[in-house]
């Protein structure tokens, strides 16, 4: 008898106290910014709003949209082997030899030039398998998440200029020539290992 | 309304005759627009009281939302799906809107309109309402869909469970008014709130509030909205409708609202009554009227946003276990009371005026809470101020419940 009394007072005051509760954010201000129509990337715009949480911006892990360092990316095509959805098109030709050390400071050998690297984001789903094996930390996802377009063929990003491509295929027409004449000069130099640079270049 | 077009100089027949056409005509533009604009008040409080905006799109601040709302609902291709009733599927609906219109008939407008005044005007409001969940239960079983069938069975059985505290939480009115009719029932009031039958004394107060909850129970307002709970029964008997007919079913739900607030406001919140000194301005008794059931309405509103839905046992239990009883307290209580200061008006002065002090106790210790939790939502999160905590909860319940099995 006394838990069916304690029930009911417990049941009003409850009640009581959530319905001070719920007038008291009647009356509080909204914690809503209409994402859209505030320009969510910028402090100031932020502060106009009357925004009062967390201003660092997205973390730095965030998976939003995907970038390449072109500077140090090497070609090497694992991303678009390690991406489930094919959303990354890299084609390749041969370059000058360059060493240089990766983000993560491990050193890298570039022998060959992209002269087409393509991300179509309308397939991305931002997993991260492709910026997890690159061997040089080119390929990363950026915090950015704001990247509406009008159409679809908008949302297939190129990281290499039609310029760009036609420099490096010039330049790689120029290797081969070079390479052709220095087979011809020394037609017995240790044919197993050029044998050799031609599969890994190629897989 | 007659009366009115009979001084305009029309022949008594067939002003009786117009009335008949033009009530009915004033009413259900006055539930279609009520309907649209209650559901864009009920989003945007709710929007506020979650701290968010709410719809602020169509119109200024979203006041046209409804208008946009209704528009798209009415161009909607209204689906029949396959294997249902197809009679019973598509009459469910205006069923339902029927039921809650038809209590309009007695439902007053200030204290000296009421389209239909009939005698048996409360008894009239509790039966038709159950009309609504014969549509309901119509719709559940010929929709071919186990959820909606289950939404339609815990109408049922809501209806069965809550129309008795209702009808008990009304029996205290109807003994001071020693009448059914709407007007008595109004009359029996004062315009003070000392004359109100809720601070009448405290057995009317108990009467009162056991007579809104049932009233949103019956009207299937959250916390007691079973039969289309949304998270259990994918919205319950109105999954497969579409279109018009969900608009209808939509409608009749939040025109209730107003049903529920207008007979609170009539039977316990002194209705539209003005000082004697005023005489019978009925243009100022209706807006008396309205204000009062704005605010019923808003605290219905307000009761949404503040309680998640009950458990259906939870719900049984409820009503059996406590509302019952306590109607039961509240009807002979009143009997008592009244038996008691039958000949010491004096008494009854003391108590309503006692109750009306208590009141607004209650409502400034709740105004203190308001405040503090004010506080509390502008203080950032990790601030060195100390806010006072919550009153400490009365014990904890769970810990005694095997008592009340005992």
């Amino acid at each position: 008898m006394k838990g069916y009394f304690s029930q009911m007072v417990s049941g009003v005051s409850t009640v009581f106290e959530g319905m001070s509760i719920t007038l008291a954010t009647l009356f509080t201000k909204t914690a809503t910014i209409e994402y859209p129509d505030v320009d969510v990337r910028s402090d100031e715009a932020l502060r106009k709003g009357g925004y009062k949480g967390n201003l660092r911006g997205m973390p730095e892990n965030y998976r939003g949209l995907l970038h390449v360092d072109m500077e140090i990316c090497t070609a090497c095509m694992i991303c678009m082997r390690a991406c489930p959805i094919d959303c990354i098109v890299i084609t390749n030709v041969k370059c000058d030899k360059r060493k240089f050390n990766g983000k993560s400071g491990k050193p890298a050998v570039q022998t060959r030039a992209a002269t087409r690297f393509d991300i179509d984001l309308g397939k991305c789903m931002f997993c991260g398998l492709c910026s997890e094996p690159c061997p040089t930390g080119a390929i990363h996802h950026t915090t950015e998440f704001h990247f509406n377009k009008g159409s679809l063929a908008e949302l297939v990003v190129c990281f290499v200029t039609p310029e760009q491509a036609a420099l490096a295929q010039k330049r790689a027409a120029e290797i081969e020539s070079e390479e052709k004449e220095k087979k011809a000069a020394e037609p017995k130099d240790k044919p197993a290992k050029s044998k050799k640079d031609d599969e890994t270049s190629e897989g | 309304m007659s009366n009115l077009l009979v001084s305009l100089g029309l022949n008594e027949t067939l002003a009786s005759y117009l009335a008949v056409m033009i009530w009915p005509a004033l009413l259900v533009n006055f539930v279609a627009i009520y309907g649209g604009v209650i559901s864009v008040v009920l989003r945007k409080v709710g929007g506020w009281m979650q701290s968010r905006l709410g719809p602020n799109r169509v119109g200024p601040g979203g006041s046209l939302q409804w208008l946009a709302d209704a528009i798209k609902l009415i161009l909607k291709e209204g689906i029949i799906p396959a294997g249902c009733d197809k009679l019973m599927w598509n009459l469910a609906p205006f069923l339902i809107v029927m039921g809650v219109f038809a209590t309009f008939v007695v439902v007053p407008w200030g204290s000296y309109i009421v389209p239909s005044d009939l005698n048996v005007g409360i008894l009239y409001v509790i039966s038709i309402t159950a009309l609504t969940v014969v549509g309901i239960l119509m719709a559940g079983w010929a929709s071919n869909n186990k959820w909606s069938l289950l939404g339609g069975m815990r109408a049922a059985a809501q209806i069965v469970t809550y129309e008795i505290p209702v009808a008990m939480g009304l029996l205290p009115a109807i003994l001071v008014a020693g009448s059914l009719q709407m007007s008595d029932l109004m009359k029996a009031q004062g315009w003070s709130p000392f004359d109100w039958l809720v601070f009448q004394n405290p057995f009317s107060m108990l009467a009162f509030l056991i007579f809104f909850v049932g009233s949103l129970a019956e009207a299937n307002q959250t916390p007691f909205d079973f039969p289309e709970a949304e998270s259990e029964l994918v919205q319950g008997f109105v999954t497969e409708y579409s279109g018009f007919r969900f608009a209808a079913v939509g409608l009749g739900e939040f025109a209730n609202t107003w049903v529920v607030g207008a007979l609170c406001t009539a039977v316990f919140l002194g209705a539209g009554n003005l000082p004697a000194f005023l005489g019978e301005a009925a243009f100022l008794s209706l807006l008396v009227f309205v204000v009062k059931v704005s605010l019923v309405v808003f605290v219905m509103i307000w009761l949404r946003w503040t309680l998640p839905r009950f458990r259906i046992d939870q719900a049984m239990e409820f009503s059996w276990k406590y509302l019952l009883p306590l109607s039961f307290v509240a009807f002979f209580g009143q009997a008592l009371f009244m038996l008691a200061t039958y000949e010491r008006p004096w008494a009854q002065q003391i108590t309503s005026h006692v109750m009306v002090l208590l009141f607004l106790g209650v409502l400034f210790k709740f105004s203190g809470r308001v405040m503090a939790n004010i506080r509390l939502q502008n203080t950032p999160v990790n601030s060195p101020v100390k806010i006072q905590p919550p009153a400490p909860a009365a014990p904890a319940p769970a810990a005694a419940e095997p008592a009340t099995e005992a």
